[in-house]
């Protein structure tokens, strides 16, 4: 691997996230002429004199004094030495712990789906693409379709409803003692995937059928190649190419892809932590949201971002080690 | 003229293939149902969904003159809501798609024609708007500019044109130099030209799967968000129902019609423009959509073609020898 590209490509992400820094930090203050009056609305019984100096108060409090610019000069300042700001919130905590808090909630979630996903994804594509245009493989694509046009809070939904509520078999919402009682005892650790069962169960039934979509296509792609028929032609086993060779190369861009993929399920699980009320990131941003907690909003999006880039990063890295052929990153 | 006769005639010709497909078919059949629904509301539904004065009969269970009961808050009737909710939507998916279909084909033709600075910078905006994590970013914006659809669609559409921009651009790069567009150039048409009539016709069925595929997703997204409570608040739609059964306790009480109502209407919508978006595809590039090569060879060998094949290995034989 060339040392000039990888610099290059450190560069370019480094670049691409000041960008995304600096739209996170000036959509709130294009839309909002004054954060203060919506953290601090005006009271019934103060005259405006002792109002301004309550708002200037808050300004000083949460770094809004000044320009734009110096704030937001600032707000780099603050992100090199990894502080994001502090949240409205009572008691003003750094978003950054706020998020290390509920982080690893989220990951329970969205890691042991995505590993669900994958596993099971694996087996049933590679069947199908072994068994390309029979029924197996015709019902995997009927079914791409059909779980792909169902939303997952409707899953989650109907999930509750049927396997919480009718049979009791699961939680129907996350004990709200779990995170406080949390110790590393096999107890706890057993009370959480039982609670964590049904919100894993319903984004996984999507991610397993698409998994398996992308597996098959790309088994198939595979098995037309000149070096599976050369295997095949020098006499080695149906089973054999299948595990060294095909599969090898096939699951190649399956596996660099579940990186990227995590922190897209970081973000896209918002709805349906709301929906189990789970203590992850996703409910820590619609509290954001309801409260106007602009500095812990942009923070969880950077932080979003940031995940997303260095995974991006990575991946390209990975990839251009493990695969030679790929062209090094010329055509975008 | 030409230029838009010609038009007409490839979207009959369009229609007509996607009919003759088994997918396109249905797909093209519950959209049309759905559109009618939409356009014709007030005259399907028995009651009217906005009236919120019908304290008395909420919670009620599915019967003849509430054909799927009334919903648990304020007692609308659930099945009118179902129809009306149709419009939003349909409305909502439709108009973000086709103006996601604009936008990206137009600057993935750019990039891809023009290149150069152009294509250079737009791919750049590309990258930087594929990382920025969609819904958190639509959650952002509706907080400061406010909870409505058109901010809503706009901020879909300013967001969501990348992915269709990316996989047009590639498609124009491998038509570029074919000889058509050469001969084009050489006789001395504009890039302007060449872009609307030579290039854009060939990325056509391209755009146009993947604007079915977007409706369908932007649906999706739509009823996630209205399920958050971030659509507009007066509006019926599906996914404000799905909010309204669950908060109201649906799951609690039982009542799992009042979100089995909604979770339907949004399976059929997006499911009918996946299969539509689907059935282009396989018009498009039928490799993805058969069974093994030898036999579709096989098949097609079978009857007429397989008699052509033998005469033309003949004819060939003959001249060699």
């Amino acid at each position: 691997m060339k040392k000039g590209y990888v610099l290059k490509r450190i560069i370019y992400t480094v670049f691409v996230f000041g960008v995304v820094v600096t739209l996170c930090f000036f959509i709130p203050r294009i839309g909002v002429d004054d954060p203060c009056a919506r953290y601090y609305p005006a009271q019934g019984n103060m005259d405006d004199e002792s109002y301004e100096v309550i708002k200037e108060l808050t300004r000083k409090q949460y770094g809004l004094d000044g320009s734009y610019l110096s704030q937001y000069l600032r707000y780099l300042k603050g992100l090199l030495h990894g502080d994001l700001g502090n949240s409205y919130r009572a008691g003003s905590p750094k978003v950054w712990a706020l998020i290390c808090d509920r982080l690893p909630w989220t990951l329970v979630l969205s890691v042991s789906s995505m590993l669900i996903c994958f596993f099971c994804g694996v087996v049933i594509g590679t069947r199908c693409a072994m068994k390309r245009g029979r029924w197996q493989d015709k019902a995997l694509m009927n079914a791409s379709t059909v779980t792909t046009a169902i939303p997952s809070f409707f899953i989650a939904l109907m999930l509750t409803y049927f396997l919480g509520f009718e049979l009791e078999i699961f939680p129907a919402y996350t004990d709200q003692n779990l995170v406080s009682s949390f110790d590393w005892s096999l107890r706890s650790i057993c009370a959480v995937a039982y609670n964590a069962a049904l919100p894993v169960l319903s984004t996984m039934l999507g991610g397993i059928i698409s998994n398996a979509q992308g597996v098959r296509n790309s088994v198939i792609s595979v098995t037309g190649e000149p070096f599976i028929v050369t295997a095949r032609a020098k006499g080695l086993s149906r089973r054999n190419v299948l595990y060294k060779h095909v599969l090898r190369n096939a699951l190649l861009p399956i596996v660099t892809g579940l990186g990227m993929s995590l922190s897209g399920l970081i973000g896209g699980s918002v709805v349906i932590e709301q929906i189990f009320n789970w203590h992850g990131m996703g409910t820590l941003y619609l509290e954001a949201n309801n409260t106007n907690d602009y500095p812990l909003m942009m923070g969880i999006m950077i932080f979003i971002s940031g995940f997303a880039l260095a995974a991006n990063l990575i991946t390209d890295l990975c990839y251009s080690l493990l695969d030679p052929r790929v062209t090094l990153g010329e055509e975008g | 003229m030409a230029v838009i006769k010609n038009a007409a005639l490839g979207i009959a010709v369009f229609f007509k293939k996607l009919w003759a497909d088994k997918q396109g078919r249905v797909g093209l059949i519950i959209v049309g149902l759905l559109s009618v629904c939409a356009v014709f509301a007030p005259l399907i539904a028995p009651y009217d969904p906005y009236d919120v004065t019908m304290r008395d009969d909420k919670g009620l269970s599915p019967s003849l003159s509430h054909l799927l009961g009334t919903s648990i808050t304020t007692g609308q009737d659930i099945f009118s809501m179902l129809i009306y909710g149709t419009r939003v939507s349909l409305s909502v998916g439709l108009i973000t798609g086709v103006a996601i279909a604009f936008l990206g084909s137009m600057l993935g033709v750019c990039a891809g024609y023009i290149g150069g600075l152009c294509d250079f910078l737009l791919m750049r905006v590309v990258d930087i708007m594929i990382v920025i994590p969609t819904l958190p970013l639509t959650i952002l914006i509706t907080n400061v500019f406010g909870k409505s659809y058109v901010v809503i669609v706009l901020v879909f559409v300013l967001f969501g044109w990348t992915g269709l921009a990316r996989t047009v651009r590639s498609q124009v790069l491998q038509i570029k130099n074919a000889d058509y567009v050469k001969a084009a150039e050489l006789s001395g048409a504009s890039r302007f030209f060449i872009m609307i009539h030579h290039i854009l016709p060939a990325v056509s069925n391209l755009v146009v799967m993947s604007t079915a595929l977007t409706c369908a997703g932007i649906m999706i997204a739509e009823a996630g968000l209205s399920f958050l409570g971030l659509g507009n608040p007066t509006a019926i739609s599906w996914g404000k129902m799905l909010a309204d059964a669950q908060s109201g306790g649906g799951v609690l009480f039982g009542q799992w019609w009042t979100i089995l109502a909604p979770g339907i209407g949004i399976f059929l919508s997006v499911f009918s423009f996946m299969r539509i978006g689907l059935a282009i595809e396989g018009i498009i590039d039928p490799r993805m959509k058969k069974g093994s090569g030898m036999k579709t060879l096989i098949r097609h060998m079978q009857g007429r073609e397989l008699d052509e094949l033998l005469a033309s290995m003949e004819d060939g034989y003959e001249q060699s020898t």
